[in-house]
């Protein structure tokens, strides 16, 4: 299949390389032409504009940082649509803004599939990504084999939208989760307890999470590179939290952790892993630098 | 009102023309006052009936009232209709002369308060943004409190104007610091809402009179405005709207957006915020806060 791709960052470069490697015919763009070039190099084609790269292909894929950029990029698709053509954007954004580029690209007469990912860098790079679709059927099918080269699981949850209804549902869980286990890592040494045990032995139980194997260990190993970066999830909580607003919804678990994410980034604590939520809650509680 | 407030509003400057837009339940008690000062009052609505009577002249687009007056008030709900008010197609920019002021008592974003200002400027135009506090019974008796962003010898300009509804008028600081202040303000009175329905629910889920409770409370350390307020209309079952809650639910929306562009955590007021939530996803936008107590009753 020929494919245009668009936006080639930490999350970004890793994808399109895995779509290559599947066999697919691949021109690809970004802001930044440095940025191009692994993919030039493995055998990609390079393209001078968004609009370029959407031009003659079967698929276009975009993957930037925030809705007013998802926005831009599929503007610049839609002048080069040709009949049939369908867009998906993997980018995290708030539903009502996926709607309406949903809607926007559907008078341009391109079909828009809202498909954000979880699983982070290392799911791009072993193509394991969880991948969560909405639009509509005709269009999921057609994207169908670009998804099966990025990712593993990968759900058509319903219509427009509703990929970016579930990846904020998925960041509700994944950040009072990171929250929980930072709270109960910084509740056992403050009781003197050893918190690798504590994790060792919830671990077996109802309490087991991917989020406590994996993040809790990397908070008993200290270590905060990210990963995910806190500002990141401060930014995804805020688009639960807008919903929250819009729908009437009360949602008092997010709003907190939203706060906790807010003071992270106040705090310079943005650049480094969520899992710094743990040196936050060491610090109000009187743990310097445990 | 006091001999000396009543020179201050007023006679020091004399008759002075003075546009306003916005005549809803706190705007058409200000405007009230400013025509009890014997000033000239012109004005605009998007809602014609509105302006029934109010002997002033009525102009038919803001504009054509920016050009008739030195100074204009706007009065209105959201941060998207002063934008559209001020700079709009026919907005007061297109018509307000250099060195007139605009005068904004809604309740909008700092932001959007420094983004209109900014706009206003390359005109000449000066803005304050001066947004209230004291609800419709501080517009009715003259008692609002006004907490002023601008430049100061602007606000000294209009307070002859403003002190024609307003007791406490403070220059907080440059524009967008009256809104800073009047979040600031929004936090702490919804908050004491939500804690005085919270205390209520309590007492009547313990078997105690509610009535007696806030009396009791009243005359020691937990006595505020909002106990005696809002916490007697809670005792009263009486939810008609003093304020509408779904303003509150809107400036909770201005408090949290700027506190995360702060990167300031505010857990208090996020999770009042979702009690608000509740409240509107549960029909009661329109009637007064005190429907806190309900949401804690329904859930």
């Amino acid at each position: 299949m020929k494919i245009g791709f668009i936006g080639l960052g930490i999350m970004g470069r890793p994808m399109a390389l895995n779509l290559l490697q599947g066999g697919h015919q691949l021109t690809v763009w970004a802001r930044r032409a440095e940025s191009m070039q692994p993919l030039l190099d493995a055998g990609a084609q390079g393209a001078a504009s968004a609009t370029e790269a959407a031009r003659g292909v079967d698929l276009v894929i975009s993957m930037v940082a925030d809705a007013p950029d998802v926005a831009q990029v599929m503007r610049a698709v839609a002048t080069a649509a040709t009949p049939g053509l369908v867009a998906v954007d993997m980018s995290t954004i708030a539903p009502a803004a996926a709607r309406q580029i949903g809607q926007a690209l559907a008078s341009a007469g391109v079909d828009f599939v809202d498909a954000p990912v979880s699983g982070g860098e290392v799911g791009a790079i072993a193509g394991s990504l969880s991948i969560m679709a909405g639009g509509s059927d005709a269009a999921f099918a057609r994207a169908l084999p670009a998804f099966e080269c990025m990712g593993k699981n990968i759900v058509h949850v319903g219509a427009s939208g509703a990929g970016q209804v579930t990846k904020a549902a998925n960041q509700i869980v994944t950040g009072m989760g990171v929250l929980a286990v930072a709270e109960a890592m910084a509740f056992a040494s403050k009781n003197g307890v050893d918190r690798s045990k504590v994790r060792e032995a919830l671990l077996g139980g109802f309490a087991y999470s991917k989020i406590l194997e994996n993040h809790g260990q990397r908070m008993l190993d200290r270590n905060f590179k990210p990963g995910f970066k806190s500002w990141m999830h401060e930014k995804d909580m805020n688009i639960v939290m807008q919903t929250a607003h819009e729908l009437g919804l009360c949602l008092p678990g997010a709003a907190a952790t939203a706060q906790m994410f807010n003071a992270m980034v106040g705090s310079g604590l943005g650049e480094e892993d969520s899992i710094a939520l743990l040196k936050l809650l060491e610090t109000l509680s009187g743990q310097a630098d445990k | 009102m006091s001999t000396a407030e009543a020179q201050q509003c007023g006679s020091p400057v004399g008759r002075q023309r003075v546009g306003f837009i916005g005549l809803g339940v706190m705007g058409r008690p200000m405007v009230q006052h400013l025509l009890a000062a014997g000033h000239d009052l012109h004005l605009w609505a998007r809602r014609p009936q509105t302006l029934a009577g109010l002997s002033a002249t009525v102009h038919d687009t803001p504009a054509a009232l920016g050009a008739a007056c030195p100074v204009v008030f706007t009065m209105i709900t959201s941060s998207a209709d002063v934008e559209q008010v001020a700079l709009g197609a026919q907005g007061l920019k297109h018509g307000m002369a250099p060195g007139s002021v605009l005068v904004d008592c809604s309740t909008i974003a700092p932001a959007a308060a420094r983004r209109i200002a900014g706009q206003l400027a390359q005109g000449g135009i000066h803005l304050l943004d001066a947004p209230v506090s004291g609800g419709v019974q501080g517009a009715i008796d003259a008692t609002l409190a006004i907490m002023a962003g601008g430049e100061a010898d602007v606000l000294e300009r209009v307070r002859p104007l403003l002190a024609c509804f307003g007791q406490r008028i403070v220059h907080i600081g440059p524009n967008g610091a009256g809104q800073v202040a009047k979040a600031c303000n929004q936090m702490i009175m919804v908050a004491a809402i939500e804690a005085v329905a919270e205390a209520m629910r309590l007492a009547a889920a313990s078997g105690v009179d509610c009535g007696k409770v806030r009396q009791a409370l009243a005359g020691g350390s937990a006595a505020s405005r909002v106990l005696e307020i809002m916490g007697q209309r809670m005792v009263d079952r009486d939810f008609s709207a003093g304020i509408e809650a779904r303003l509150h639910h809107k400036d909770f929306g201005l408090v949290l957006e700027a506190a995360r562009q702060s990167g300031v955590a505010v857990p208090l007021t996020a999770i009042v915020a979702q009690q608000l939530n509740a409240l509107m996803a549960q029909g009661w936008g329109k009637d007064d806060t005190a429907s806190l107590l309900r949401v804690l009753e329904s859930g």
